[in-house]
């Protein structure tokens, strides 16, 4: 094919020919990527005969959600080149805040943190929503007074529903909401200094984990006198249950959250402007701010998604086990990250997607549950799962076909 | 008389990338002792031929041939100690590393105790510059010097490994005359040496100055092989591109700018970054009407590319001055705030500040007026694959499909998608740095017919450039810049080579004050 025909194939409809010479390189790659995941399931269905039943796979979906949400911010994350090792302690501090918002009969640390920073911002939310609907130009008057209407709503508004209810325990709804808001909150900080200060994201968010963790512990402390785990079996709170139940007897709630996250997160990647400025500012930070992106505001808000997913993660993590623990999650950023990267996202930025991201959980997810059938010891399945990691990632990046190639040339050579 | 013998053959060399099939069945030959010119357009397969010569793809069909053996180097590193030396066209150095440190870099002396041994590189690097005539610190930081010192710096390195075979892929591009002027008497010295020199350029005078043979690439395949003695410029054009290419420019070509004035900048200033807070630029004042084209003039570091970069709101708060577009005063703190004035820049590093790499040559094109293509929060992907085909028609940007990742086209496609990604927006200032830097005949001159077609639609342009020909040709006024200061201003009928080379020579005497 010459030049001259690839320009005026350009101009012609999309044929099916066209479609696959440019997709073919990329099916190739990701291909392998499904089929390592195929293989697993099959050795899966081979070495146990309780591998394939309803409720097994029900409790792998139980299993992976948390890791899957926390994987779904870590995606943005490392997309914009970033990492976000806060995500783990953010969920135990999730964890914590859930329990005592639940089971506290009057206003604790936990409430004193939560609530106002929940307030603060849903009315941020709300202001920004209103400014990009209502105000069209930079310059017009308007701008300042709907903006401080819109934000003084939406605290209000979060404020009324759950202030009058923290002396009988907040509601389930109410502590999926205003925890993750939470998260949002510590997660835009680490995206602030990160922006504004132009650290790297490494050792910004290794400070808020740390933080994260504190904080946590610090709360948990001051409500029980050193008691740092909030057990539940004497909870009376309704509709907690309901958040490990399943639905239809078909999927368990954890699951559902998480493909929705997924969904969202597939959305905004494929979608959005947002999206696209992610791979934008990963691919190359300095054309993408030549090009007119506000670069510091996408880093913030992907640190602040991120934060606000591994607290949602908490706080299914505190209904699943039905007790909150600064020590929950911890870890977990690693889990994430690796899921991460067997789903095909670059470290270095730019490249990913969040159907590899599903792919990599799945097969994190999968593995762990294969070995627990086996009867493995656990700590013979870390080692494993170390390894099958560095394997997956291999695959990924085309390492063994370029080696079966390399061979295939010599032994043409000689 | 023998004939000199061949020191690295190609036979029957095809290179393949995903849909582009980039080299076709060449072969050709190299002397030793010759300065051997491979010339050809965009995407001819120059850089790809010298790529699969120096290791850097090693998975190709074909034959190479070194010293009349068959070899086949698994990486660069290999053919490096063949002796195939290559200085790419994109820079390839350390930006945190010193030079010295970067020309040892992988094979750097060690002391008795097996720590790095500073003094002894330093020295060589010293000794080695000293030799090629370069003045350059050894100690200082790559990342702080200009892109033609970095050039000088590459090749250096690429020489400190006693190459017998030199592969130069557009060495002067970012270079100044005088720079060249060093580079070429350093390529006859090497030729004494017996070392060939396979030297890629598009500028055609160059080709003729330097080298011995000439080969002629057209669309990934092989065309033919003169001694320069023997070829002359048009027929060497006609063998590029297939067909008879008139001069770029015809006298009624040219446009005349409006009255009514669109930038216009006063006083600006700009400090470096750091501790340091040098001043960079200062006193810059111009004004462009509509239609207009000003060539920005001068030497490396004299400060072109910081006026652009400066009013384009690059370096933020950095900047003093004042800028007014339409005669009203208006604020620039970023590239954003430049934009939504009407402004695009264009930027002289494609691959540091031009492209986002790993995506498509639709993402690309589209990035700046993503902001438009937005249906409900969402992009608008059928308006968005149409701005795309849009572009690539328009620009002949050749591509095998808009879906294709942006770094396998030849630097010329990329410099048109970079221009077709501004153009996008509707610029009314179109601020163009080194718009030409790397790119052949055949591209230049199309780049050339657009920037006359967007003057005549009235379109603001302010161009830095180092081919003076380019700007003498082209710009309707031409500032030269010296020292980041302006040293005059020509109109184009009284603008000549020589006396935009005298105004932007340092130490030049002072130039009456110079009013816009």
């Amino acid at each position: 094919m010459s030049d001259a025909d690839a320009t005026s194939q350009t101009d012609s409809p999309i044929t099916l020919r066209r479609y696959l010479t440019t997709m073919a390189p990329r099916l190739v790659r990701e291909g392998s990527l499904y089929a390592a995941f195929v293989i697993l399931f099959i050795v899966g269905c081979l070495v146990s005969e309780d591998f394939l039943t309803p409720d097994n796979q029900k409790a792998v979906l139980r299993q992976i959600s948390e890791n899957g949400i926390v994987a779904v911010g870590m995606t943005l994350v490392i997309i914009t080149a970033g990492i976000d090792l806060s995500v783990g302690r953010m969920l135990g501090l999730a964890s914590t805040l859930a329990a005592m918002l639940l089971t506290g009969r009057q206003w604790t640390a936990a409430t004193w943190l939560a609530l106002p920073a929940a307030m603060g911002v849903a009315g941020f939310l709300l202001a920004l929503l209103a400014k990009t609907l209502l105000v069209k130009n930079r310059d017009d008057a308007r701008a300042r007074p709907v903006t401080i209407i819109a934000f003084l709503i939406g605290a209000a508004a979060v404020g009324a529903w759950t202030i009058p209810q923290v002396r009988s325990g907040l509601s389930i709804p109410a502590v999926v909401v205003v925890v993750p808001l939470a998260g949002l909150l510590l997660g835009s900080l680490s995206g602030l200094i990160i922006a504004k200060c132009r650290l790297q994201p490494f050792i910004v968010t290794l400070a808020m984990m740390t933080s994260a963790w504190g904080a946590a512990r610090l709360i948990a402390r001051s409500d029980g006198g050193g008691a740092y785990i909030h057990q539940a079996y004497e909870w009376d709170v309704p509709g907690l249950p309901a958040l490990r139940k399943q639905v239809f007897n078909l999927l368990p709630v954890p699951g559902i959250f998480f493909l929705v996250c997924l969904l969202i997160g597939w959305f905004i990647l494929s979608r959005l402007r947002f999206g696209r400025y992610i791979y934008a500012i990963g691919g190359n930070e300095e054309t993408g701010r030549l090009s007119g992106i506000n670069v510091d505001r996408v880093k913030i808000a992907v640190y602040a998604i991120s934060g606000m997913l591994a607290c949602l993660a908490g706080v299914l993590d505190c209904a699943q086990y039905q007790q909150g623990t600064p020590e929950a999650g911890a870890g977990g950023e690693l889990d994430a990250i690796a899921a991460v990267v067997i789903g095909g996202t670059s470290l270095m930025g730019g490249r990913g997607r969040m159907i590899g991201t599903l792919v990599g959980v799945l097969i994190f997810g999968y593995l762990t549950n294969i070995l627990q059938l086996c009867g493995v010891h656990t700590d013979v399945q870390l080692f494993i799962t170390g390894a099958i990691i560095v394997l997956a990632v291999l695959l990924q990046e085309g390492f063994v076909e370029r080696w079966i190639h390399r061979r295939r040339d010599r032994r043409a050579a000689s | 008389m023998e004939p000199p013998r061949a020191i690295l053959e190609a036979h029957h060399v095809t290179k393949t990338f995903p849909g582009v099939v980039a080299l076709r069945d060449v072969s050709f030959a190299v002397l030793a002792g010759e300065v051997h010119a491979v010339i050809g357009e965009n995407g001819a397969g120059k850089s790809t031929l010298m790529k699969v010569l120096s290791g850097v793809h090693p998975d190709y069909e074909g034959e190479l041939i070194l010293d009349g053996r068959p070899v086949r180097f698994d990486g660069p590193r290999q053919a490096q100690q063949s002796g195939i030396g290559i200085v790419h066209q994109e820079l390839n150095l350390v930006r945190d590393l010193t030079v010295a440190e970067n020309v040892f870099l992988g094979r750097e002396p060690l002391t008795r105790w097996r720590t790095i041994d500073r003094r002894t590189m330093n020295a060589a690097t010293r000794e080695l510059f000293q030799r090629l005539e370069i003045a350059i610190a050894p100690d200082r930081r790559v990342g702080d010097l200009r892109v033609g010192e970095q050039q000088m710096v590459e090749i250096a390195k690429a020489l400190s490994l006693n190459a017998r075979v030199l592969i130069l892929d557009e060495p002067t591009s970012a270079l100044s005359d005088r720079e060249t002027a060093t580079l070429f008497s350093l390529i006859r010295r090497l030729k004494e040496q017996g070392v060939a020199i396979v030297y890629i350029s598009h500028r055609m005078e160059e080709v003729f100055e330097v080298s011995d043979r000439i080969t002629v690439l057209r669309d990934g395949e092989y065309v033919g092989t003169l001694p320069a003695t023997q070829a002359t410029r048009e027929e060497l054009i006609r063998m590029m591109v297939g067909r008879t290419l008139k001069s770029f420019f015809a006298e009624d070509e040219r446009t005349t700018p409006g009255e009514e004035v669109v930038l216009s900048v006063e006083n600006l200033c700009l400090t470096g970054a750091g501790e340091v807070r040098r001043t960079l630029i200062r006193e810059v004042s111009f004004q462009v009407r509509a239609g207009e084209i000003l060539g920005l003039a001068g030497l490396l570091g004299s400060g072109r590319t910081e006026v652009l970069e400066a009013i384009f709101g690059a370096h933020g708060d950095r900047v003093g001055g004042q800028i007014c577009i339409d005669g009203r005063p208006v604020v620039i703190r970023s590239p954003l705030d430049a934009i939504e004035c009407g402004m695009a820049l264009v930027t002289e590093d494609r691959k540091a500040t031009g492209l986002i790499q790993q995506v498509t040559v639709r993402e690309n094109l589209s990035l700046p007026s993503l902001r438009r293509l937005v249906w409900r929060g969402m992009v608008d992907r059928g308006a968005e694959r149409r701005l795309a085909d849009e572009f690539i028609q328009r620009l002949s940007i050749r591509t095998p499909s808009r879906e294709q990742i942006i770094v396998h086209l030849s630097g010329g496609n990329q410099q048109k998608v970079i221009l077709g990604k501004w153009l996008a927006i509707n610029p009314r200032i179109l601020l163009l740095d080194e718009p030409t830097r790397g790119i052949d005949v055949g591209a230049k001159a199309e780049i050339y017919h657009l920037l006359r077609e967007l003057s005549l639609r009235r379109i603001a342009i302010v161009m830095a450039s180092s081919e003076l020909p380019e700007l003498i040709e082209l710009c309707h006024r031409i500032l030269v810049m010296r020292e980041g200061r302006p040293a005059a201003l020509f109109a184009r009928e009284e603008a000549t080579q020589e006396k935009i080379l005298a105004a932007a020579a340092p130490g030049a005497k002072e130039t009456a004050d110079v009013g816009c």
